[in-house]
């Protein structure tokens, strides 16, 4: 396997942002993450963008006019004038107006945006942005901590170049501003895992939402119970996302790491481990399809920094170790100063029947997909290549080229034509044939 | 259905769930006798039931048919019974047996949800959908009318509109200009940028924050990376525009003493409303600044001491009741944060009053390992700021 080329995205700026007094949405983790990343040597592994910032425009491209324009207006000056327009959104106790709220929404959402579009272009192949994931925000009004959905809006440009995406969601809450906006159509399937039942935010990703129209099929809901562990969490999570794989055949992967599924967590009620979150994102690494990482929950401060340096640390192939390096945050990081803390672990109240039946049941519907008409499996946009296509660096000519290289450069006995004109990539019939 | 309601509510309420206690559960309440076990309507629903089969025997059979095959969870809820109301009676489902079919699968997968459903109502998002009140006593569970609930909505209003079909970007990238590409590893072989970085580390002045020891990790330094960047991957320019631009000292903005007892008293009277301290308080700094300030303030020796003061000052405000405290949050948050455990020296470079290595030598001469060891021995390691410290300088 090739090295993939990974892009990092950061704003200098994003982590000083403040929800107000007793919020439990912290900006500031970033800041710490990313200072963690920084102190850890990984910043020299990987190209580094201080990313472009979102204009009104581009959240338009899925959110309402009015309602962008309200949060690029309001401020907590002025927030009396627009009394009605509060309870309109719904903006308050969960969705406070704060200080800079627009630039921190315009910070998040731009830099998702980027990914996107140098994954389209191949600059990279894993586009990093812990600001980013904010699921819940839906189309005309902010929900659980999230005002602007830059998922949507990244997908939306991805869309522009992969006929499937494929969103992938470990945040411990449904990934239901993501699901809602895609939830008519087969190009882009939706799969969460995440707790439901019992008043669990936000109400939605029963089992038995799986889309409509010609999205039937294409939302995917893994509901799970308080208290799981790594081992049940991988269970269900591998075997789940290889069918995915195997029926809907993404070219493009948004992955949503929300860290709020850790143990611990100060509104989670999972018990994952740093390296049972890890695997989810190494073992989507390792699918080798372009992919937009984004952060998205998690409310106890150390341990998001800790689950999302380390997992920075799996995409770009690097060990670290368990001690955590000196930062100007380190005292976080009390008693233990490891990267890998121990856990209590408390019950886990899903059964391994249970996670075999859901995983079965997810089966059932995805081979559902198979007979859709609607996904277009055939068409490949001009500039997409598959991987062996890809240009090379230029190899060294006096070292020998294997022979499976060598193989691959034969041509087919039709080829007359080099790079543009070359209509017929498709090898003759005949050399099909071992 | 309104005394199973009741009686699911109960055992709701039961945590233990005893199958013991279920059959005292199931004794008629007053509100029983009152509404349902009105004897009289009862019969005279009884006899009309009757008299509607004896017109069709075959029915009877057939409804009875259906019955039969139909798996236990709609059974019982054709007949009222609730979602919680199945467990006592029905024996543990056999986790063996998987139907084949689909449905039955659905059903079964449902009940092994059920099954595991915790009594513990868990905390939500902040607000959002928040349980009933516990006195309210027609609050009938059942997960398929749950108003915890919610759908996902169809219509416009709610949809993304897809890109119809794929494109490619004929033109310039539309924010090419606005990005910043800070660093790009495939130019340079891995080897050679840590040198640098080696060489950069080696350079800087063993003054201050910087002489504190970083451990065997090799850090990366975005500004000296950026610089190589800018000088075309030439490692020699590079250090050398270091070496001349290492002479201006890098921390720039240093908090003076002033802006920290402003930001100290900002905090006490607006609690952690930034907006409102840089209002009254601190007007030097954006609320940027004073968020990041806060952060690393909230782990100084610094934070410690104006904690216990603000705990003192409590005890007193407690006699006089009627003052608005925002401290009494800001403690309890601290206390559940777990604050106030011993920490290892740390001084931040935004906290560093002047760099005087007299007055504060010790923990700078400290090497990692023995600050942990001093952690260890459970003694106070020397703290790099002080109240006691002379006034320093203002740095701007």
């Amino acid at each position: 396997m090739t090295q993939q080329k990974v892009a990092y995205f950061y704003n200098a700026d994003v982590g000083n942002f403040h929800y107000g007094p007793g919020h439990p949405m912290k900006p500031h983790r970033l800041s710490v993450t990313h200072s963690l990343v920084l102190n850890y040597g990984l910043h020299k592994k990987m190209q580094i963008y201080k990313p472009y910032r979102a204009s009104a425009h581009d959240m338009c491209r899925f959110h309402s006019e009015d309602y962008i324009e309200f949060l690029q207006n309001v401020t907590p000056q002025n927030i009396q004038s627009y009394s009605k327009d509060l309870l309109h959104y719904n903006v308050g106790d969960d969705c406070p107006v704060f200080e800079g709220l627009f630039d921190f929404c315009s910070m998040y959402t731009g830099a998702s945006l980027e990914g996107a579009m140098k994954l389209n272009n191949n600059a990279c192949d894993i586009a990093i942005n812990w600001s980013g994931g904010l699921h819940h925000a839906k189309k005309f009004e902010p929900s659980g901590f999230c005002y602007v959905n830059d998922i949507v809006i990244a997908i939306l440009e991805l869309l522009k170049y992969h006929p499937r995406v494929l969103y992938i969601d470990i945040d411990v809450h449904h990934g239901d501003g993501v699901q809602e906006a895609f939830y008519l159509t087969d190009r882009v399937m939706t799969v969460s895992f995440h707790k439901y039942g019992n008043y669990f935010f936000p109400g939605t990703g029963d089992m038995y939402e799986i889309g409509a129209e010609s999205g039937r099929y294409y939302s995917v809901n893994v509901p799970l119970k308080e208290g799981i562990d790594d081992q049940s969490y991988v269970q269900v999570f591998k075997p789940v996302i290889s069918n995915v794989m195997e029926f809907y055949r993404p070219t493009a992967i948004v992955l949503q790491c929300g860290a709020d599924s850790l143990a611990g967590d100060r509104l989670g009620c999972f018990s994952l481990t740093t390296r049972g979150h890890g695997e989810c994102v190494k073992f989507v690494k390792n699918l080798n399809v372009p992919t937009l990482v984004v952060g998205g929950g998690g409310y106890t401060l150390r341990n998001v920094a800790r689950c999302w340096t380390y997992e920075t640390s799996l995409l770009v192939d690097e060990n670290i170790s368990n001690e955590l390096p000196y930062t100007e945050y380190l005292e976080f990081f009390a008693p233990d100063f490891q990267l890998h803390p121990e856990i209590n672990s408390t019950n886990n109240a899903n059964s391994k029947q249970y996670l075999e039946a859901i995983s079965k049941h997810v089966y059932d519907n995805l081979k559902m997909c198979q007979h859709s008409p609607a996904v277009q499996m055939t068409h490949v946009p001009g500039d997409f290549f598959p991987e062996e296509y890809r240009i090379k660096d230029e190899p060294d000519p006096d070292v020998r080229i294997s022979q499976e290289e060598a193989d691959k450069m034969v041509e087919p006995k039709n080829e007359f034509y080099e790079d543009e004109k070359d209509n017929d990539k498709e090898p003759p019939p005949e050399t099909k044939d071992p | 259905m309104s005394d199973c309601a009741l009686v699911s509510n109960v055992s709701e309420h039961d945590a233990s769930m005893e199958v013991g206690n279920e059959k005292s559960l199931f004794e008629p309440s007053v509100d029983m006798m009152v509404n349902d076990f009105d004897d009289e309507r009862t019969l005279d629903e009884e006899e009309a039931l009757a008299a509607g089969e004896q017109h069709d025997p075959k029915a009877e059979l057939n409804s009875l048919q259906r019955e039969g095959d139909m798996p236990l969870e709609e059974l019982l809820a054709l007949y009222g019974y609730d979602k919680t109301m199945e467990k006592p009676p029905v024996p543990e489902p056999v986790p063996e047996v998987v139907p084949e079919e689909i449905e039955k699968a659905e059903s079964a997968l449902q009940q092994l949800y059920n099954e595991t459903a915790s009594p513990e109502a868990t905390r939500c998002l902040r607000s959002g959908s928040r349980p009933p009140s516990e006195e309210e006593d027609d609050y009938d569970y059942s997960p398929d009318e749950d108003d915890w609930k919610k759908t996902i909505m169809v219509g416009s209003d709610y949809q993304a509109a897809i890109p119809e079909g794929l494109c490619s970007y004929d033109d310039a990238l539309p924010y090419e200009n606005e990005d910043k590409l800070l660093w790009n590893p495939s130019f340079l072989d891995e080897k050679v940028t840590e040198d640098y970085m080696k060489k950069i580390c080696s350079m800087n002045s063993p003054t201050g924050v910087d002489a504190v020891p970083k451990g065997k990790q090799l850090r990366d330094d975005e500004e000296a990376l950026f610089l190589l960047q800018q000088c075309g991957h030439n490692v020699e320019e590079a250090l050398r525009r270091r070496r001349i631009s290492a002479q201006t000292p890098a921390h720039a903005s240093l908090w003076s003493e002033e802006e920290c007892r402003n930001f100290e008293n900002g905090l006490k009277a607006h609690g952690k409303d930034f907006h409102l301290i840089r209002q009254h308080k601190v007007r030097t700094r954006s609320v940027g600044e004073l968020v990041q300030f806060y952060y690393i303030w909230k782990k100084t020796e610094r934070h410690d001491i104006f904690a216990n003061k603000a705990r003192l000052e409590k005890k007193k405000y407690t006699l006089h009741p009627g003052h608005t405290d925002y401290m009494d949050r800001f403690l309890e948050e601290q206390e559940a944060s777990g604050a106030g455990v011993v920490r290892p020296v740390s001084p931040s470079p935004m906290m560093e009053f002047g760099p005087s290595p007299a007055t504060q030598p010790d923990p700078l001469a400290l090497g990692e390992k023995e600050v942990f060891s001093q952690l260890n021995a459970h003694t106070p390691p020397p703290r790099a700021l002080s109240m006691e410290e002379p006034e320093p300088p203002t740095g701007s």
